[in-house]
């Protein structure tokens, strides 16, 4: 039944509301319904064809009518893939919001740089990346976008905690290589397994991105 | 209702049976049959049953298909609801009841349907802010179980609503005294 893959794509995209993390993208699906809507649309010109563009449809209802459940058909579908599309895009914007990179969102595959550029290979199973080619763009994208907005105003961190401190300076111990930083008492190193005592603010980012963790 | 909503679009997937009143040959994939016959009954996901029942091809002609209102607001629910709102689980019936009943009520002009509705709604609304407030405390009874189980989507998200409300409040308060 014309819809029904519809359905299940849009039932994926409920789900995904509630994770907090975002689950492999339905390429597979996703295609399938797009193909639905070719189909449909090919049944129409089909259908029109004798016709050369004088159909009445008060004339053969009945041609009308199948025409009419195609063209829902198809609008069905259209609002089912763009609602599973907003939903990721949603979350992914909250992601972005929250700090996450690109590069921790897809997984090892895109640090090769290769798996992103070949269209359509990246589909969801596990091992590569959970986000579509074109959303791995659109992250990047937005996230310069945030990124120049939060240009103008170099002395708030708009994406920065909301709860204020209670300790100007914490322990924190490295988890994955971050190189080195600079702070105001000078740069540091940080490897893998070391542990510092640094001022709150200048690390407050690399704790989002999961490079360090705070020791309480 | 946005045209985004992910809840309007699953409502909208829920079936109604409606019965066809022309004759249409290319559309016997609804039903696997090779065309559809005047008083083929069927159902149809409310998205294509709705767009149906309001379309007419000529000014005096029926419309192609008519609408019965669904299983989940037949007689014998609509009687059990009258009986005692809150011992019907409503997701046994639909798991988009409400919205169901909405977009129903949009075509059929039923006031007693609307008014029972209504009632269930506000009594049960009670019972699932009391659940949402004491879930926490009690790890939940056998009967409340069973009560939230039977839950429709609208009113699960009342529940969660109800349910953070008092865990954010809780929070704030251990927060004040702390500090």
């Amino acid at each position: 039944m014309y819809g029904d893959l519809g359905i299940k794509l849009v039932q994926h995209a409920k789900r995904t509301q509630n994770l907090a993390h975002l689950p492999p993208y339905q390429a597979d699906l996703v295609r399938a319904v797009t193909r639905e809507v070719r189909d449909l649309n090919k049944d129409v010109d089909d259908l029109l064809e004798p016709f050369q563009g004088s159909f009445d449809p008060a004339e053969d209802q009945a041609v009308a009518y199948t025409l009419l459940v195609n063209h829902i058909s198809m609008r069905r579908n259209k609002r089912c893939l763009l609602a599973y599309h907003r939903t990721r895009t949603d979350k992914l914007e909250e992601l972005v919001w929250n700090g996450a990179d690109v590069i921790d969102l897809s997984g090892q595959q895109v640090r090769d740089g290769g798996a992103s550029g070949s269209k359509g290979v990246a589909s969801g199973d596990g091992s590569t990346s959970s986000l579509s080619p074109q959303e791995e763009d659109y992250v990047r994208q937005y996230g310069d976008l945030l990124a120049a907005y939060k240009g103008q105003w170099t002395d708030i961190d708009l994406t920065g905690s909301l709860e204020p401190p209670r300790d100007l300076f914490i322990d924190v111990r490295v988890l994955k290589d971050a190189g080195e930083i600079q702070t105001e008492y000078g740069a540091i190193t940080l490897t893998k397994n070391s542990q510092f005592y640094v001022r709150q603010g200048d690390v407050e980012r690399l704790i989002a991105q999961g490079y360090l963790q705070k020791l309480s | 209702m946005s045209y985004y909503d992910v809840d309007a679009i699953l409502t909208d997937g829920e079936k109604v049976p409606c019965r066809f009143e022309l004759d249409v040959p290319y559309l016997g994939h609804l039903d696997n049959s090779n065309g559809l016959k005047p008083g083929t009954r069927l159902n149809l996901p409310l998205w294509l049953a709705e767009m149906f029942a309001l379309a007419s091809a000529g000014e005096d002609s029926k419309p192609p298909l008519t609408l019965t209102l669904p299983p989940c607001l037949s007689e014998q629910v609509l009687a059990a609801l009258k009986a005692d709102p809150r011992a019907v689980p409503l997701r046994d019936q639909s798991a988009y009841f409400y919205g169901v009943a909405v977009r129903m009520l949009d075509l059929f002009d039923e006031r007693e349907l609307s008014a029972i509705l209504r009632t269930t709604f506000v009594v049960r609304a009670a019972d699932v802010g009391l659940h949402a407030r004491k879930a926490e405390e009690s790890g939940l009874g056998g009967q409340g179980e069973e009560f939230l189980r039977g839950l429709d989507e609208w009113e699960r998200r009342l529940f969660r609503r109800g349910h953070e409300g008092v865990k954010w409040a809780k929070e704030w308060t251990d927060n004040v005294k702390k500090s």
